[in-house]
């Protein structure tokens, strides 16, 4: 889905996590925990991204994991540092996050953070 | 008013209480995993049921129905039951009290969703989380939403409906909770958590004094999410509020820590700039 990059959009792409996540029937901490990295992501690379351009976001639905990737275009590389608290969220939230940036023309940057939450293994 | 303990109606009751103090010690004595534990608790919260209900009709006749009251005062007795530590000295009445009032006052706080949402959904909600709640405790771990459906006798697509309607209640209270009054969080739980977890974390020292300034209870609970990694299934058994309470809580908190780091970095560049 592509919205454009402002904070405004978030509440859309959160309650798209939460109701893949719900329909995946993922337990409800995991829906939460999909829901709360979601913002987490998008919301540091839209506070970075250069103004009036686009916020991308994937999520990709497997049989037991939901994938999700946010791009957005900024003027610098501002994949965020694996030493920050907003990282610590990430990887405690999801199992397995990543970021990278490729290199524009006009030096510009598209910046990622991808992640994946799978479906908790239950005893049932 | 306040002083319910004191009149002499609630004296009367309080002899009615009178065989259950026992209970408390025995409870206490209990380890964690007998099974009898279980069937002690039920009589106590069954026993001291009158209180939950005389404090739920203390406050009727403001819009909420009373047995959404009662279920809410019945969810701050549990609490108060299982939080209630018989040798700490006081007695579990003067503990149970303000807990369960605390309780309702939270309901009605967070109550200021009832303006926009229509009261099919609030009641979907209420009950979409009371079961996932129960179930948590059953399953010893979160549920998954058809696991509610079955258990309340309901569509899928209700439930969908109860846990979304969350979402609108977080968007419409978001002053709610900033107070601690006397609620009866467990003091001594929520201890030296900041300092432990945040050495290595790049831009601790701007968010200490960031963490340092949240309530107590959300930073409680950003500790028990972030540092100590439990579940918020987990969190919302320790800290004795619904596991939906907690995704707001966190939800709102970690926003407001993000914004107060964007504005700290914003006057850093603009030192630097200088």
């Amino acid at each position: 889905m592509r919205l454009g990059a402002n904070l405004v959009h978030l509440p859309i792409v959160r309650a798209v996590a939460v109701n893949i996540a719900m329909r995946a029937d993922f337990d409800v901490d995991a829906i939460s925990d999909l829901e709360l990295a979601v913002d987490e992501a998008c919301s540091s690379l839209i506070t970075h991204a250069v103004a009036g351009s686009v916020l991308s976001c994937r999520f990709t639905i497997g049989a037991d994991d939901i994938m999700f990737t946010v791009t957005i275009t900024s003027s610098e590389d501002v994949r965020p540092s694996e030493s920050t608290f907003g990282w610590r969220v990430l990887t405690t939230l999801t199992d397995g996050v990543s970021s990278w940036a490729d290199r524009l023309e006009d030096s510009l940057h598209q910046v990622h953070i991808e992640f994946v939450k799978r479906r908790p293994v239950v005893m049932r | 008013m306040k002083q319910v303990a004191t009149t002499s109606q609630q004296r009367h009751s309080s002899h009615e209480y009178d065989h259950l103090v026992p209970l408390f010690d025995e409870l206490a004595a209990l380890e964690e995993d007998d099974p009898r534990r279980e069937a002690l608790r039920d009589e106590l919260v069954t026993g001291y049921l009158p209180l939950a209900e005389h404090i739920a009709h203390r406050f009727a006749g403001r819009g909420t129905p009373k047995e959404d009251l009662v279920q809410v005062a019945t969810v701050g007795l549990i609490n108060a039951v299982d939080r209630f530590e018989p040798d700490k000295g006081s007695d579990f009445l003067s503990y149970a009290v303000p807990t369960v009032m605390g309780e309702v006052r939270r309901h009605f706080r967070d109550a200021s969703w009832a303006m926009r949402v229509p009261r099919r959904l609030k009641e979907l909600h209420l009950s979409v989380s009371g079961a996932s709640t129960r179930l948590a405790q059953q399953l010893g771990r979160a549920p998954t939403p058809a696991e509610i459906a079955t258990h309340l006798g309901i569509s899928k697509d209700e439930v969908y409906e109860g846990l979304e309607a969350g979402q609108a209640y977080h968007a419409s209270s978001l002053d709610e909770s900033l107070g601690n009054d006397g609620e009866g969080m467990p003091l001594g739980e929520a201890i030296g958590e900041q300092d432990s977890g945040l050495e290595g974390v790049e831009n601790h020292e701007a968010l200490e004094p960031l963490i340092r300034d949240l309530p107590q209870r959300e930073r409680h609970i950003i500790a028990l999410r972030f540092y100590y990694n439990l579940t918020q299934t987990q969190i919302a058994e320790r800290v004795g509020i619904s596991q939906m309470h907690v995704s707001r809580l966190l939800s709102r908190t970690l926003a407001k820590l993000r914004q107060g780091l964007l504005e700290n970095n914003d006057t850093e560049e603009a030192a630097t700039s200088e």
